[in-house]
């Protein structure tokens, strides 16, 4: 008898749950649905973004610096949303690379407008081919996610977060 | 009478959160082997290329080159963006869709990103990439298994439960995870 009445108290319960956990999921789709933009990470807080092209054609004097860019997105990692790859109008292009799942990029989210921001970052090429030495580059997976070199170094932002435009 | 109404108590929790909860095990499960063969295939979108040519493009300016290469494809959909990627390159970006266009040759790789149909939803779910809310309810289902994985091992007695041979597949199955941590780490 007692059993029963837990049982009976129990599916009382669980109604209960059951349209909480509704309006929750409702709530979270209309969440990610609303809005123009997206914001990914932390998002962007510095208000001036650097030009690309003046990141790349001084890199010493933003090594290590927290910055913003603006741009078009061009590139996007397609299988782990990792990187972005965000590009002014000149076709100055740098890399936002993410840690893998903390904030992933939408392969969809191609051509749309973008602010990224994070710190940034070189290293040199000879670094990077190390870091991949010894791994199955069968179908160039990892060559994928690391930026284009220029000169010597592979320069890219090490990105906190994004906004990106719908 | 009280480890009598225990064991109805467990038995009635377990079944109702395992109703409860049956729905989203099935798509984490699937999500889950999806995932993890990430290396071998892209478990939220296909990605196809195609190639096509539309003739010489010398002479064509950049500003003019996007209504150009679209026209010649026959293509009315107003690109959301196009850039000159590099002396040798333009890109053309249409929804889930980008033409990569060799200039001047006019070789174009046509890349088309689709959803993978069913996988992406799961895996946007089990990733998290919802955020927000779904992080709470991930968080009840995570404390859902929890208590299904404590009251399912109590629930049978004798030489099928814990008396028997539940403790040796409760070990075993404990074990397997630890040995491979020391192994691996």
């Amino acid at each position: 008898m007692t059993a029963d009445i837990v049982i009976l108290d129990m599916g009382g319960m669980m109604k209960r749950n059951l349209m909480f956990v509704m309006i929750v999921v409702l709530l979270a789709a209309g969440t990610a649905l609303a809005g123009d933009s997206t914001k990914y990470g932390e998002g962007v807080g510095l208000e001036k973004a650097v030009s690309i092209e003046k990141l790349l054609a001084s890199p010493a004097d933003y090594l290590g610096q927290e910055v913003r860019v603006d741009g078009t997105i061009t590139g996007v990692c397609k299988k782990r949303g990792c990187w972005m790859q965000v590009t002014d109008e000149k076709g100055n292009g740098v890399r936002i690379k993410v840690e893998d799942g903390v904030i992933v990029f939408p392969a969809t989210s191609m051509g749309h407008t973008a602010s990224a921001q994070g710190v940034f970052e070189g290293v040199p090429v000879a670094a990077q081919a190390k870091k991949h030495e010894g791994e199955n580059h069968e179908g160039d997976k990892h060559e994928a996610c690391d930026a284009k070199p220029h000169g010597e170094m592979v320069y890219f932002i090490k990105g906190t977060g994004a906004i990106i435009e719908s | 009478m009280a480890k009598f109404r225990f064991r109805k108590v467990i038995i009635a929790v377990h079944r109702d959160i395992g109703y409860f909860f049956a729905g989203l095990t099935v798509l984490y499960a699937i999500s889950g082997v999806a995932v993890n063969h990430i290396e071998d295939w892209n478990p939220n979108y296909t990605v196809t290329h195609t190639e096509r040519s539309i003739g010489d493009l010398e002479g064509v300016p950049d500003d003019g080159m996007a209504a150009e290469v679209l026209g010649r494809l026959g293509l009315e959909e107003k690109p959301k963006a196009a850039v000159r990627m590099s002396e040798k390159e333009f890109r053309i970006f249409l929804e889930d869709r980008t033409l990569h266009v060799a200039t001047p040759s006019g070789q174009i790789v046509d890349e088309l990103v689709s959803r993978r149909a069913g996988f992406f939803q799961v895996n946007y779910l089990h990733l998290n990439h919802a955020k927000g809310l779904w992080t709470w309810f991930a968080d009840i289902y995570a404390v859902g298994l929890l208590i299904l994985a404590m009251t399912g091992i109590f629930i049978i007695t004798g030489k099928k439960g814990l008396g028997g041979r539940g403790r040796w597949l409760l070990v075993v199955g404990t074990a397997i995870p630890l040995i491979f941590l020391l192994l691996k780490t």
